[in-house]
């Protein structure tokens, strides 16, 4: 392979012991996060004896050989994310180009509005969807009987449901991947584009779309993972109609006694072969392009007039928050205030007993303070690991980086909920004292979202020339200097969307917490969704409530102190 | 629906016949007299309330609703204002999974662990799980409540369940009566059951198709029932008119349901009711074991069991000797219960039931 002179200057000082110790310390440390629970999984996978028997009693392959009679779930699950990705993504991109790339009107709001589905867990948005879509008692479908109708409109109870739900609220991530990318990206060739006379909707296409292709990549394998994944959407929707994916089945296997571990161990670990093969096809596109736009020249993003077109990207937009957001939220608050969610309630159905309840719980007293706490230390602790491992994959040419990117995208491989198993399995025998503390979970949750982290800002990283450290190399710059005043500013906008994802991923979490949590380090979304399960959809409903009030809460809180010491900074 | 009762709790049967040759590692039972024991409050314990009070914590390990088990443990700590109570929540298959890990590692951090199917608590036996403890309030209970040999667990309550329906979708007179009802062709695609996660579940289709013969639930599966992991989510469904009759319809649930005005109707048919009795006892090597004692005397003492009777949000039929009724009037004895008689036949059915019954729901 040739090298220019600048790749050969910087390798060279590669050799400086400095970064190559700190890369291998770091990449090292992360691997370990991740294989250390992992190899536990992979050993449950592998047990034929006793299936609570730990260490197994015997190995063997029969666990896997026999997933053949789930190969209809498998389907299933393939079916669902494969459509649910695509729909995401579409949302994300035009999203993401509306809001960072044209003028239409209410820009910054909508930009922030643009991160509420997120907020409003998918849980919440599947019992919101339920309540309005379901054939028989949906509020849709009963207006539909009540006008004259026969028999139902729309049914959410079927794949084509869940995947629409489970789009609905990934399409917020893959917004702030692509969005963060979008506002990286130098508009110079899009103007330059549309000088030479293509249209907007061809410069969209031929230039804005392949340049922001690692952000669009990274968002979809991400998505894509979390749509594999994917458990409460599933659960909520799926099973009334008999419809299993991997995620709920794997649940039923692990929820019953004896409880079939090694049977969802092999399921999750199956799925590595899906996600390698996702991880595979994004770095060969990747490594076959140049997608560079940030370079040694100044530029300012700049939005394009896109004249009349401005209401009707209005409209997608407001459309998106109105099916995402605002209905299921005000669905969710309208069953939160009754013993019964009817469509026409009488006054004897409204009540205040669900929050007196939810407020009574210590479910939400402390574990919601413990979320919040989780949410910052793992966003705070998160990015700079996360950005540096970015980093030394696609920045460091350490050798084995693509081996260490397939290893902390692990995670992303295996449903949170099995992933979990393997974590408790490994952090149980470990000699620290931190099973069932909050240390525990802050570890669960820092190697859990480490593909999301890495996608999130790899996505801009691949947009920043080489050339720019390159030349603060050449002007003396050490390794730490360069990351401080060249790499890290220019990575801003991915690193603050990244830690807003961080932040939100891990207060809504719940595959891994489930398993984790102890008596005294409690979480809110495991108590959420067992209140649905033990309790009522509408106690369910103002827990939920509550929590998406706590975290609004605390971002307004953060966003008001960032702002501040921006000011302070004199920035 | 108030069948007089033959409550045919046969316990004994199973007992008498060593069915749980389980026999556990000859511990040494710490056994005391009754008569020994102290008075607190208005009931009796073994443990030394003094000790309790200075460990100053019970760690409780539960499969009840979140709701459910912080009514017990405020009761409890209102009783006990010294003990602090701190829980964790999960299906008892998911919960003795993780009990199971943390002991397999030498984690102890669980004091008190209650269970609501038999072959776990059965297993923890074998294990050397639970702590041989013989409560002074174990006195107020029949032997087929307690475990064997006696102090290892006991029942606090039991549950049971008949079939529901939905009254604005079916009329009396096409509603269920009797089980065999269930396979009502006319109830296609609107029936409702629980998933093989569930103990109750399990009780049911050991009971009926021992009544019944082996081809019951196959017939049965051609009714295409829903699964679902909770009560709460079958009677959701039901009273929304999502499902026109629910085949495994818990008593409990019911009662919670129709106080919220629910449009639905309760059978117990007059072959009986399936019923599940659920299980609790000290841990073994617990961190705060004579707070785990104490914890163990009140939930089985007069006091404990008017919070498991009379709270709707758990409504667990008390087997108490001295129980009186249940807050809707009824007691256990008003109801026509089936528990399995051979109690080693029935664990040995479990994994049978767990593969036909996923087959059933279509997993």
């Amino acid at each position: 392979m040739r090298t220019t002179p600048s790749e050969g200057i910087a390798r060279a000082r590669s050799w400086w012991p400095g970064p190559r110790f700190v890369s291998l310390l770091v990449g090292g440390g992360a691997a370990i996060l991740v294989l250390y629970p992992i190899a536990y999984l992979i050993q449950a996978s592998l047990s034929v004896g006793d299936p609570q028997a730990r260490p197994p009693e015997a190995y063997g392959l029969d666990n896997f050989t026999g997933l053949g009679r789930y190969a209809h779930i498998l389907g299933n699950t393939l079916q669902v994310a494969a459509v649910a990705t695509v729909l995401a993504v579409v949302v994300g991109f035009v999203m993401g180009w509306i809001l960072s790339r044209t003028n239409v009107p209410g820009r910054a709001a909508l930009e922030q509005l643009m991160a509420m589905p997120y907020y409003v867990t998918p849980l919440m948005g599947a019992l919101a969807w339920a309540i309005i879509a379901s054939p028989n008692s949906g509020f849709v479908n009963q207006l539909w009987r009540g006008l004259g109708g026969e028999g139902h409109l729309i049914d959410i109870n079927t794949w084509w449901g869940i995947a629409w739900v489970m789009a609905l609220f990934e399409g917020s991530v893959a917004f702030v991947m692509i969005g963060a990318v979008m506002k990286s990206m130098d508009p110079s060739m899009e103007e330059a584009s549309q000088v030479l006379g293509a249209g907007r909707t061809r410069t969209m296409l031929r230039i804005t779309l392949p340049l922001v292709l690692p952000g669009v990549l990274g968002a979809a394998v991400y998505v894509f993972a979390e749509m594999l994944g994917s458990f409460s959407a599933a659960l909520v929707l799926g099973l009334p109609a008999r419809f299993y994916v991997v995620t709920t089945a794997m649940y039923q296997m692990v929820s019953q006694y004896p409880p079939r571990f090694p049977t969802a161990a092999a399921m999750g670990v199956s799925l590595f072969v899906v996600m390698f093969g996702m991880v595979w096809i994004y770095r060969r596109i990747i490594s076959a392009g140049s997608y560079v736009t940030i370079t040694g020249k100044a530029f300012r993003p700049r939005v394009m007039d896109v004249g009349s077109l401005r209401w009707p990207f209005l409209a997608i937009c407001v459309a998106y928050l109105a099916v995402a957001v605002i209905l299921p939220v005000l669905t969710i608050l309208y069953a939160s205030f009754q013993h019964l969610t009817a469509a026409a309630p009488g006054l004897r159905n409204l009540t205040l007993t669900n929050y007196a309840t939810a407020l009574s719980l210590d479910a939400v007293r402390s574990a919601l303070w413990n979320s919040l706490l989780l949410g910052f230390a793992t966003a705070s602790i998160g990015i700079p690991l996360m950005g540096f491992l970015s980093w030394l994959i696609y920045r460091s040419r350490l050798p084995g980086a693509g081996v260490i990117e397939y290893l902390l995208m692990f995670p992303q491989a295996v449903p949170r909920l099995v992933f979990a198993f393997g974590m408790m399995w490994a952090w149980l025998v470990f000699p620290l004292p931190i099973y069932g503390t909050l240390w525990l979970l802050l570890i669960a949750y820092l190697t859990v979202f480490l593909p999301l982290g890495l996608r999130t800002i790899s996505g801009v990283i691949l947009q920043i020339d080489r050339s720019l450290e390159e030349c603060a190399q050449m002007c003396g710059a050490t390794w730490g200097y360069r990351l401080r005043t060249v790499t890290i500013p220019l990575l801003k906008p991915g690193l603050v969307a990244a830690w807003l994802l961080l932040f939100i991923a891990s207060v809504r979490e719940l595959g891994a917490s489930i398993l984790l949590m102890g008596p005294k380090s409690k979480v809110i979304t495991p108590a959420i969704v067992e209140s649905w399960f033990s309790t009522s959809t509408e106690l369910a409903a103002a827990m939920a409530l509550l929590q998406t009030l706590a975290v609004a809460f605390a971002l307004a809180i953060m966003f008001a102190v960032a702002r501040r010491a921006v000011q302070a900074g004199g920035e | 629906m108030t069948e007089r009762a033959h409550t045919a709790v046969t316990r004994r049967r199973f007992l008498k016949t060593g069915a749980l040759a389980v026999v556990a590692t000859p511990l040494v039972a710490r056994a005391t007299r009754a008569d020994a024991a102290t008075k607190v409050l208005d009931f009796s314990t073994n443990a030394d309330i003094a000790k309790a009070e200075a460990e100053g914590e019970v760690v409780y390990y539960g499969h009840d609703s979140e709701p459910g088990i912080a009514v017990l443990l405020d009761a409890f700590k209102k009783d006990f204002p010294k003990i602090k109570t701190s829980y964790v929540r999960l299906q008892t298959g998911a919960l003795y999974a993780k009990v199971t890990a943390e002991r397999s590692a030498g984690r102890f951090g669980v004091d008190v662990l209650q269970l609501s199917d038999i072959s776990p608590a059965i297993d923890f036996q074998k294990k050397g799980g639970w702590e041989q403890y013989q409560s002074p309030e174990y006195a107020a209970y029949k032997p087929e409540y307690l475990s064997t040999p006696p102090g290892y667990f006991g029942v606090p309550g039991v549950g049971f369940a008949g079939i529901a329906y939905n009254k604005t979708k079916l009329k009396p007179e096409g509603a269920p009566k009797t089980w065999k009802d269930i396979n009502n062709p006319a109830y296609r695609d609107g029936v409702s059951v629980k998933l093989a996660t569930s103990g109750m579940q399990h009780s049911q289709w050991y009971i009926l198709r021992k009544m019944y013969g082996n081809d019951f639930w196959q017939e049965f599966a051609k009714q295409r029932p829903k699964g679902f992991d909770a009560r709460a989510q079958l009677f959701d469904r039901l009273a929304k008119g999502d499902d026109r009759m629910c085949a495994l319809a818990e008593y409990a649930g019911y009662t919670l349901y129709q106080e919220k005005g629910a449009e639905i109707e309760f059978v117990a048919p007059p072959e009986g009711m399936p019923a599940i009795a659920i299980y609790i006892g000290v841990v073994n090597k617990a961190p705060h074991p004579e707070a785990a004692k104490l914890f163990v005397d009140w939930a089985l003492s007069k006091r404990g069991q008017a919070i498991y009777q009379n709270q709707k949000i758990l409504l667990y039929g008390s087997v108490r000797n001295d129980a009186g009724p249940m807050p809707t009037g009824k007691r256990l004895a008003d109801f026509k219960l089936l528990f399995p008689t051979d109690w080693s036949d029935y664990v040995a059915s479990h994994p049978l039931f767990v593969k036909e019954w996923n087959s059933i729901m279509g997993l």
